[in-house]
């Protein structure tokens, strides 16, 4: 029974902050996604919670444990690498058993719970080849049998999809998914794909700059982001987002106007005043076909999926915007078109990034 | 925009992987461990003797009695004895045969038999011309002592083809001795060349001679601005391991012609063990090795500079 | 795709022409060593009646068992403990240690051009020093330092290319880095130990300089060490002393046509690294 919280973690290497400053508080048996950009920090921070990186300030506790001095292999985790880190010259079943083996455990109990990890992930078949004989999914299956004989506290997924194909990708994603329901453990994942934390998490740690922008589940992600870095980063294609000012405020009410089109919204709890620079967010797939909406343009990219349209519209002030529309409808490039939207389905934020309430 | 596994885009930088051992104490610790062994090793026999022949630089010694402090005389003596200095260009002529005729003769032959080393005749090829790298360097020289005697291959196959006046004892000969070692230095080295070359050779894309023979190139123009500018990397490990061949030289010498006649094909090598063990010239010997591994460095790192790795 | 390669016949004419030119000495010696004893024989021609008598009483005469068996000793000594030892430095240097330590490992390179003359002087002293002079030890213990060099320098490089998360993946295992390394990067370093393994034969099979300096008796000395004394005794019986010398170097021939693409493959990547 093992949560996991992290106070004030900083990572610094040399003078340069890496991470600066995170909270956060994981249960028992929740599948946690960090996720953002390439630099963000999110695998030091994983590699923090392993053990392999050094802690700078703050502290992680695993349990009700302290780990900050603790090494690796006694804090009751195991990782999955990104590029599985098998040893190459052992059979799987002696990769999978070599962390029991360092840990004196006798033959016949590591050979069950060898080959119980094996039944789970139905590699049974495998356990006498070697890491080069296998494809790239048996040996990420392999990897996380070696994670699963330990039965750790905390399994860490470091970017563990990422070297597979696109449809193994989401072979494995499913797997992923029983296992954490059949396993029952906390699961920490690390990945650069939202999509992939959109469908895992129960909890999304969304990071950028080695800040915490924003921790939620999937759906409050997408709903309320907090700030423009989140509403730019969750959902795809990617969410409209048009610069404004506040030309009107009445009894809790703003009306903005943003280049050729205003819009009143219910903001009574913020504190945004007469010409305040704001950013209007809406989703691709909030926009509809509308002859008087005050979205107007010209179309000048057309791409047709099958299920759905997805037109890009130079509007009249020169920004650009992407709408997604149910259907196979016609738009030739270079038509005229007009767009409308829900009024709740307006994100607004602030002239610092944040989400101000609608 | 087609929906895409979609990611912000960012710099493809990998996750940095921050400095690999912990830092702590203990790490350091452990790899001192590791590492000592090999470090005592090389310190007791290596770097202490090393320190040691320095000092010895510095005296007037002959291995049993006192010393006496000499400062830089045995150097002065190293830099202007016309005996040591006709030594030390004995290595320097020896370099023309063992590493110009090797490598020379090595790109010469590695451009012509390209493409021709695959399969049975290659390994054939292969082993045979490693035959010389195998054997102990005297072994070579006795072969050759040999070959170049009176009666010996050399003079044979010469009177056979008509030159009779030219036979000789080659390794007794005053003018004829220093080439004649460069020679056995030549056949000890010249497989080595040519198979490290000839590898390197391998590796250059085809593509680039195509390209080449399309823009009307002939051979001597695929040598000059393909094979050479890819082969700089092999040809400087061909120029360091002769070249320090040449300047260390003492079991082909010692063995051959012991230096003679005179001091014509005595080497720095020969002649540190001549001084230090019958003459009983223990500082001057030091000064004259001291000067040889400097000379080896100087003459290396030029050679290491310009066929550096330029990735 | 077809690179119009250089006349096929004249490739093959010169290369046949190397290795001609390659095995013309052992030849002539082997010529000369089936000639009648004491003679003077006459270049390479094969002699009507070959002695191959020579070979048995060169092989007594130069007492090879005895040689071959103080080689292999020496052999024993220097070339295991100078594998392990340049093994251990260079995981050490490769993965133990971050960039502060760059120097310590420059201190081993800069002993790669190292001449052994330049230490051979001191050696004697030092040797002698320490009790061992004329023993196989005077042989073997400076041996493994001269090579402290080129091993280390070998294992790191092999070391180097060795993905990091293999060892964070022996780590959160539960491996020590000395479990690690015994049972996670040995075995995967194979190869290169090999390879390093069958350099350090050579040299030391080969070596010369050494046992003349420092031992005097020949029996104690590797082979090729032998070869300087039995020069001095049998030098002007030529058909003996190429008998000899043939007999001398066959072991590293036998070994090298055995394990030859190994061998080559050594002496390939030695060079190139070295």
């Amino acid at each position: 029974m093992a949560g996991l919280t992290l106070r004030s973690v900083y990572k610094n290497y040399g003078d340069v902050p890496v991470i600066k400053g995170v909270d956060l508080d994981i249960q028992h048996g929740e599948f946690v996604v960090f996720v953002g950009p390439s630099g963000c920090g999110k695998s030091t921070l994983l590699r923090m919670i392993a053990g392999l990186e050094d802690i700078s300030g703050g502290e992680v506790r695993i349990g009700d444990r302290i780990v900050n001095e603790v090494e690796p292999r006694d804090r009751g985790v195991a990782m999955v690498f990104q590029s599985y880190a098998l040893y190459p010259h052992m059979t799987v079943y002696d990769n999978v058993g070599f962390g029991l083996k360092l840990a004196g455990t006798p033959k016949d109990v590591r050979d069950r719970k060898i080959r119980d990890a094996a039944k789970v992930l139905q590699m049974e078949h495998l356990l006498d080849r070697r890491p080069v004989q296998l494809s790239g999914g048996q040996r990420q299956r392999v990897a996380i049998g070696r994670a699963i004989v330990r039965q750790p506290d905390v399994f860490l997924f470091d970017e563990p999809l990422s070297n597979l194909d696109a449809a193994l990708r989401v072979d494995m994603r499913m797997e992923l998914a029983r296992l954490h329901h059949d396993l029952e453990a906390t699961m920490i994942y690390v990945t650069h794909d939202q999509v992939e934390a959109m469908t895992l998490a129960d909890k999304i740690v969304v990071l950028n700059g080695g800040v915490v922008q924003q921790v939620g589940s999937p759906l409050d992600l997408y709903n309320a982001p907090a700030n423009l870095f989140v509403a730019g980063f969750i959902g795809s294609p990617k969410m409209n987002l048009l610069a404004g000012q506040v030309e009107q405020v009445t009894d809790g009410r703003l009306r903005i106007v943003s280049g050729a089109f205003s819009v009143w919204l219910d903001a009574p709890t913020s504190d945004l005043s007469l010409r305040d620079q704001v950013t209007l967010g809406i989703r691709p797939h909030a926009l509809t076909l509308d002859a008087n909406g005050p979205l107007a343009g010209t179309v000048h990219l057309v791409e047709q999926l099958g299920n759905e349209t997805v037109i890009r519209v130079l509007l009249s002030d020169g920004s650009d915007i992407t709408a997604v529309l149910a259907g196979q409808g016609s738009f030739d490039v270079g038509s005229t078109i007009a767009l409308g939207f829900g009024d709740e389905s307006v994100h607004l934020f602030g002239r610092d990034g944040r989400r101000v309430a609608v | 925009m087609t929906e895409t596994p979609s990611s912000v885009p960012g710099t493809s930088k990998p996750t940095r992987r921050l400095s690999p051992s912990r830092g702590s104490r203990k790490a350091t610790v452990t790899a001192w461990l590791f590492i000592a062994p090999a470090a005592l090793a090389y310190a007791a026999f290596v770097l202490v003797p090393l320190g040691m022949s320095i000092c010895y630089s510095l005296l007037r010694w002959d291995g049993i009695g006192k010393a006496t402090f000499h400062g830089l005389t045995n150097y002065i003596t190293v830099l202007t004895d016309a005996d040591l200095l006709q030594i030390i260009g004995n290595a320097f002529q020896l370099v023309l045969y063992f590493t110009v005729i090797p490598v020379a003769l090595g790109l010469a032959v590695a451009s012509a038999i390209r493409g021709q080393m695959a399969g049975r005749f290659g390994t054939a090829t292969r082993t045979i011309l490693f035959l010389p790298q195998v054997i102990p360097l005297v072994a070579a020289g006795i072969a050759w002592s040999w070959m170049f005697a009176s009666t010996g291959l050399v003079n044979q196959t010469l009177k056979a083809i008509g030159l009779s006046s030219w036979t000789r004892g080659w390794l007794g000969d005053f003018v004829w001795a220093l080439p004649a070692v460069g020679i056995i230095g030549a056949w000890v080295l010249l497989g080595l060349c040519t198979m490290l070359l000839v590898t390197g050779i391998t590796k250059i894309d085809p593509s680039l001679y195509e390209a080449a023979r399309l823009d009307g190139a002939r051979p001597w123009h695929e040598f000059r601005y393909i094979t050479l500018p890819g082969l700089r990397q092999e040809i400087g490990v061909c120029i360091t391991v002769t070249v320090i061949a040449a300047l260390a030289s003492f079991d082909i010498v010692y063995i051959s012609t012991q230096g003679g006649p005179g001091i014509n094909t005595t080497v720095p090598g020969l002649e540190i063990y001549r001084l230090a063990f019958a003459h009983r010239q223990v500082g001057l010997a030091s000064a004259l090795a001291i000067v040889l591994m400097v000379l080896v460095l100087l003459t290396i790192a030029p050679v290491q500079w310009f066929t550096r790795d330029k990735k | 795709m077809k690179t119009a390669a250089p006349n096929t016949l004249v490739a093959r004419g010169l290369i046949i022409l190397l290795m001609l030119v390659t095995l013309l000495p052992f030849l002539s010696m082997l010529s000369a060593a089936l000639a009648p004893q004491g003679t003077y024989p006459n270049g390479l021609q094969w002699p009507a009646d070959p002695q191959w008598g020579n070979f048995v009483r060169a092989f007594e005469v130069a007492k090879m068992d005895q040689l071959l068996l103080s080689s292999a000793l020496i052999f024993l000594g220097v070339v295991p403990v100078s594998v392990l030892v340049a093994t251990m430095a260079g995981y050490g240097l490769a993965k133990l240690t971050t960039k502060k330590y760059k120097w310590l490992y420059l201190i081993f390179v800069f002993g790669l051009t190292l001449p052994f003359e330049a230490v051979i002087t001191p050696l004697y002293y030092e040797v002698r020093a320490l009790g061992l002079l004329n023993t196989r030890f005077a042989i073997i213990l400076p041996l493994i330092g001269l090579y402290m060099p080129f091993g280390v320098y070998w294992m790191r490089a092999h070391f180097l290319n060795v993905p990091h998360d293999l060892t964070e993946a022996a780590q959160l295992d539960g491996a020590t880095r000395w479990k690690e390394f015994l049972l996670v990067q040995v075995p995967l370093a194979r190869p290169a130990i090999m390879s390093l393994t069958i350099l350090l034969f050579l040299w030391t099979w080969n070596q010369f300089l050494l046992p003349v300096v420092l031992v005097q008796d020949p029996m104690q000395r590797t082979m090729a060490g032998a070869l300087g004394a039995f020069q001095g005794q049998w030098g002007t019986d030529i058909p003996l002393l190429c008998a000899g010398s043939l007999l001398i170097l066959l072991p590293t021939v036998l070994l090298f046509l055995t394990f030859q693409r190994q061998f080559v493959a050594a002496l390939m990547q030695g060079a190139v690294k070295g």
